[in-house]
């Protein structure tokens, strides 16, 4: 039992590193497993349901302006309220449309950018809704501030840091690992092994990356819920009633259209991108237009006054503290939808990687840890003064 | 980690050696039982089930109705320092849709236009607004709805605070008026 101190001390660390995932093991497993489906699902309900595909008429068609998107909604369904214009990011994806129906219900519909045609409206399951959902408060509701859910999951964040850690200092010389192949025909221990050790590797990137964004939501959560705020956005006031006119016949005042108001947002923002559009939501509100900026993390907005054609608000990347910079960049870097579908399919085969790793660490665990930790157990039986259990238990970490 | 903790109490060690693999099954039921309360919710924003609770139709506001319903049938929510708030939600009869600037929510009789209350947002055939529920108000109390017309006309009717939302009444009696 004469054991240097350092030898020792890796032991207790390749412990800890055993027994970080679990006993919930099952739960990281699905938390990781909903994540990488979240992160792709925009793209798979492009791949099931055609309504959502921004299919070209002819090759010469053009895309419609959002005005002219909302005049062909509104010539197809007279009677049918549009709150707002999106289009997601990716060219073959279908704009959307949320809108309210005379007998109250608010679906979004699906509407092609070339013709302003309505494919179709949102079915009732919403895929990519309950998968992000599932994946980031376990479908717990919000009640009162931030639900214990989101908690729950992105308390897990903590642990996951922790086996990146201990995972890099009980691999010697993991730096040397990167091109290590995977044995085979050794049992499936040493192939598990090998697997877990070359993923582990390839990841640490990505797993530093989705622990700390992680980290940062349960942060946010605690912010939130202790009503604190980080947020330099300006807090839009409602426009004043001396600017809404009135009218003698008691119709509408008029408001300029999507197109001025995108024209006069462009104006006073030169390299402002346009990718969603909110009609104002009260005779008091604005219009609400924004987009990505340079930085492709974050987004800018404006809200333009319909009534006297002014930028009443805006929020650009100069904005933005050098703060904000960090923790809204924090989002965007977790689910990986920054850079079009390339990122995506890049977060989307770590997220794989990632459950596999949680699921191979689990076998190694049920083949050597669950033994080691029997016999020990056994022994400190036997002789109950041992000292903590796993002491002189096989460490094979060193291949 | 778990192993040493529990080292001096034999019995507690046991039974975490026992039970400790459960807990997955304990999380997995977590969203299992949740499930019908999401689908149920998305069900209620998408407006498929109805304008609310305890609705109350046909309110005569001057010249125009509407429909009034609180989003759920519960006692109001805290939003921290703000206070409680109740969410309701509304929908302008259908003719008069284009004749109506803005509608509002207050507890009490608004003495002007520009105290009238919380404004509805959104379209107006489901519109919602968040009413602040200050802790004193009394059982009894009226909601009033004030609608605002283009041209400037202001039309007002009130409607129970009892029968609009029954858990708020029931959450004020509870409370006593304590702030």
């Amino acid at each position: 039992m004469a054991k240097s101190p350092k030898k020792s001390k890796s032991k207790l660390w390749f412990l800890v590193h055993s027994w970080l995932a679990l006993p919930i093991w099952f739960f990281v497993l699905i938390v990781c497993f909903t994540g990488m489906l979240a992160v792709v699902s925009q793209e798979i309900v492009w791949l099931a349901n055609p309504d959502v595909r921004a299919s070209k008429p002819d090759d010469s068609a053009e895309r419609l302006s959002f005005q002219q998107v909302l005049d062909a909604l509104h010539k197809a369904e007279p009677d049918m309220a549009v709150r707002s214009l999106s289009q997601p990011d990716g060219s073959h994806f279908a704009l959307t449309a949320s809108v309210t129906y005379p007998d109250g219900t608010s679906p979004t519909l699906y509407v092609n950018p070339y013709t302003g045609a309505v494919q179709g409206k949102s079915p009732d399951f919403n895929f990519e809704a309950f998968t992000r959902a599932l994946h980031g408060w376990w479908l717990v509701p919000f009640t009162n501030g931030f639900s214990w859910g989101w908690y729950l999951v992105s308390l897990l964040g903590l642990p996951m840091l922790a086996s990146l850690v201990t995972g890099l200092v009980v691999y010697k010389k993991f730096w040397k690992g990167f091109f290590k192949p995977v044995r085979t025909g050794h049992g499936s221990r040493i192939f598990w092994g090998d697997v877990h050790r070359l993923a582990g590797v390839w990841s640490i990137w990505f797993i530093a990356v989705i622990a700390i964004t992680s980290i940062w939501f349960l942060i946010r959560a605690i912010l939130s819920d202790n009503h604190i705020t980080i947020s330099t956005e300006p807090i839009v006031p409602v426009i004043a009633r001396e600017e809404v006119p009135l009218t003698q016949d008691g119709s509408p005042a008029p408001r300029i259209d999507l197109d001025e108001a995108a024209r006069i947002a462009g104006l006073a923002i030169p390299n402002l991108d346009i990718s969603f559009i909110s009609l104002p939501s009260t005779a008091y509100s604005h219009i609400s237009l924004g987009g990505r900026g340079w930085y492709p993390l974050m987004f800018q907005t404006a809200e333009i006054n319909p009534y006297t054609r002014v930028v009443d608000s805006q929020f650009l990347l100069a904005d933005r503290s050098a703060l904000e910079f960090v923790t809204e960049s924090m989002r965007p870097l977790h689910t990986g939808d920054f850079g079009g579908l390339p990122i995506k399919l890049i977060w989307f085969f770590f997220g794989l990687i990632l459950t596999l790793m949680v699921f191979s660490g689990l076998l190694i665990w049920t083949k050597r840890t669950a033994q080691a930790t029997a016999a020990a157990l056994k022994r400190s039986e036997r002789a109950p003064l041992a000292h903590a259990a796993g002491s002189d238990q096989p460490v094979e970490i060193r291949q | 980690m778990s192993q040493s903790q529990a080292l001096p109490n034999r019995s507690l060690k046991q039974l975490w050696l026992k039970w400790r693999f459960h807990l997955n099954i304990l999380l997995i039921l977590i969203p299992l039982g949740f499930m019908p309360k999401y689908f149920a919710d998305a069900k209620l924003f998408r407006g498929d089930a109805g304008l609310g609770a305890n609705q109350i139709s046909d309110i005569q506001v001057g010249p125009y109705s509407l429909d009034l319903a609180e989003l759920r049938d519960e006692a109001p929510r805290a939003d921290g320092p703000a206070g409680h708030f109740k969410a309701f939600n509304a929908a302008l009869c259908k003719a008069c849709t284009n004749d109506v600037k803005a509608v509002y929510l207050r507890i009490g009789k608004p003495r002007s236009l520009r105290a009238a209350g919380t404004i509805f947002f959104g379209a107006s055939y489901r519109m919602i607004t968040n009413l602040p529920i200050p802790p004193r108000t009394r059982p009894d109390a009226q909601v009033w709805v004030t609608i605002e017309g283009w041209d400037g006309s202001m039309h007002q009717a009130s409607v129970p605070l009892a029968k609009a939302s029954p858990a708020t009444v029931a959450w004020l009696e509870k409370q006593g008026g304590k702030p």
